[in-house]
């Protein structure tokens, strides 16, 4: 078996008396793109905030390359090479592409009692990082988000998980609203980011989309895992959603 | 990035794509959101300058820039927090608590003046915190925690001093005239408050738009948790804003209280509106997430010189608060027409 890049082990989560993942096993592995499919309450979104330093689990551990860590706050988990893509979009719309791509690791310069943002290299990296995204328009860097598309968004959001070259990329509903052309643009980039090294897991309401994608598929079930090795070659979009609706058990 | 077949079709896209009409620099100069405030104040100063033959005059500005400096300063650490997407109420009364605390502790010979200068400054500092303390970790929105700020330091001043000034002429020291010692060119009388509050604005405004700092308090107000989930200490950055927003309060009611000679503990009644008035005519959106120091300065000069002008021209002093109050809803208005044109365009 490939190499464990993250394992989740006995994750219980409670939100006041509401046990909302219980006993959670989930490990990803260098190389992979897991789909992370379940009906809506199933605690998907739970789990991948655990893992993103969102929400704190209840009790269980997490291991990051074999090492037990503490992911107490968004920070830790971006420390850790965890980067998470959420469906409402984490940008900031007023202000520009290049100052989006680089909050909270802007690049400074100037002696260090008084350093300040070096604007020149945070536009060239983002006009860069555009193109290879995949973004053929000529936007200017200093673009506010607000006067882009939700496609050209998405693709901001996805620039800046590769640059900072994360291990390990959470794209939590990135297809959402996007039009057909753009959502084989963020395919395509789940593929590329796996080819160049990171592992991605995939969030998606449309299980099409995830097995387009995907190298192998997780279902949870009301706070549960019921499958957690699922082939999307060796299975159909029809099987899968009778184990996620918990018609079908694998 | 790995090579593909869409990069062949992406290469040709581009060779396509014309590119995008850039605007030129007059339209960027109309776009700002700074233009609309410039041009009032350009058309006030017009008008004043016609109807009134002294309102140009060396003693009227010389008049003017004494005062000014002291709202300005409130404004511009208003202007950070607001972008930040908070606001203080409390300004008015750290305005005019913080000289009462100084002038006291002086007066009654507990300790020289330059100490009991940063104690004053220390209590601001307290309060800001506090301020942002009950915001960041509470969850209490500013209104409620300001409003609340602004009563007990109000209140704090009457108490101490049963109502009455305090004076402040015994002391002509290196602080005094550091802080607001004037002096001429030629006929005009420069108060050292003016260059305080330059030194400020240029210093707040590197800050804000050339610094970490500063992309940091506009995430902060343009998406908090956006900002939160890439590693941005939102609250600490916010907290850091209240007590800036506090000590620059208090350092203006200080200054003001050398320049008058009197720490009134009224003082300060009523400025955290006009400041905030200030701030948004400015172009800061008073939701946060963009501001501007340049925007603010012009928004004092249009505010003060309205104060100032209407008397120059015969116009009770009054009816000020009407002036001011339709200059507010005009800004607004032209904001928000220029927003959504921006957004109709794109």
């Amino acid at each position: 078996m490939a190499t464990e890049l993250v394992r989740m082990e006995n994750i219980n989560k409670f939100f006041g008396r509401v046990q909302a993942l219980e006993n959670v096993n989930f490990t990803v592995y260098e190389n992979e793109i897991v789909g992370l499919l379940g009906d809506n309450g199933a605690g998907k979104s739970t789990l991948i905030k655990i893992l993103s330093g969102a929400v704190l689990q209840s009790s269980g551990k997490i291991y990051i390359h074999g090492k037990e860590v503490d992911i107490d706050n968004t920070t830790d988990a971006i420390n850790h090479g965890i980067e998470t893509i959420y469906q409402d979009s984490a940008l900031v719309t007023q202000l520009s592409i290049a100052r989006n791509l680089f909050l909270g690791r802007e690049p400074l310069k100037g002696p260090s009692f008084l350093q300040w943002m070096d604007q020149d290299k945070m536009n060239v990296e983002a006009s860069r990082l555009m193109r290879e995204v995949g973004i053929t328009k000529n936007i200017p860097p200093t673009t506010p988000i607000s006067a882009l598309s939700g496609g050209e968004r998405q693709a901001v959001a996805i620039a800046r998980a590769m640059f900072f070259d994360s291990d390990l990329i959470i794209l939590d509903e990135p297809t959402n609203n996007l039009g057909v052309e753009e959502t084989q643009g963020v395919l395509r980039f789940v593929r590329s980011a796996r080819d160049s090294g990171h592992s991605c897991i995939f969030i998606a309401h449309n299980i099409h989309h995830v097995f387009e994608v995907v190298d192998r598929i997780v279902v949870l079930r009301r706070g549960e895992v019921v499958a957690d090795d699922i082939d999307p070659k060796q299975t159909t979009v029809h099987e899968v959603e009778e184990v996620i609706t918990g018609m079908r058990v694998m | 990035m790995v090579a593909n077949p869409s990069q062949a079709k992406f290469d040709k896209a581009k060779r396509d794509s014309a590119p995008i009409d850039s605007p030129s620099t007059l339209q960027r100069f109309i776009g700002r959101r700074e233009f609309g405030p410039l041009v009032l104040l350009i058309v006030e100063i017009v008008v004043f300058s016609v109807l009134s033959t002294t309102f140009m005059s060396t003693g009227n500005i010389s008049n003017l820039l004494a005062f000014t400096p002291e709202m300005g300063m409130m404004a511009l650490g208003m202007t950070m927090l607001i972008t930040s997407g908070e606001f203080d109420l409390s300004v008015g009364s750290v305005f005019g608590l913080a000289p009462i605390i100084m002038w006291t502790l002086f007066n009654q010979e507990v300790m020289p003046l330059e100490l009991a200068f940063f104690v004053a400054l220390g209590f601001a500092v307290l309060i800001g915190f506090f301020n942002g303390w009950f915001v960041t970790k509470l969850k209490i929105p500013s209104f409620l925690v300001t409003l609340g700020m602004m009563m007990v330091a109000r209140g704090t001043a009457l108490y101490i001093t049963d109502g009455f000034p305090q004076r402040t002429w015994r002391a002509e020291t290196a602080l005094t005239e550091i802080i607001v010692g004037d002096f001429y060119i030629g006929d005009f009388r420069v108060y050292a408050s003016l260059l305080w509050f330059i030194l400020f604005a240029v210093v707040l405004g590197f800050l804000l738009t050339q610094s970490r700092f500063g992309n940091w308090i506009q995430a902060a107000g343009g998406n908090s948790s956006a900002a939160h989930a890439r590693g941005v200490r939102v609250n600490r950055t916010k907290i850091m804003l209240f007590i800036l927003t506090a000590v620059m309060a208090a350092y203006a009611g200080i200054t003001s209280s050398i320049r008058v000679s009197a720490a009134n503990p009224n003082s300060g009644t009523g400025y955290e509106l006009e400041v905030i008035a200030m701030v948004v005519i400015g172009g800061t959106a008073l939701m946060g997430g963009y501001g501007t120091i340049i925007g603010t300065i012009l928004g004092v000069f249009i505010l003060r010189m309205m104060r100032n002008g209407i008397v120059m021209i015969g116009i009770p002093g009054l009816a000020y608060n009407i002036f001011i109050g339709a200059i507010i809803l005009g800004m607004m208005a032209l904001h928000s027409w220029l927003e959504r044109r921006h957004h109709s365009g794109t």
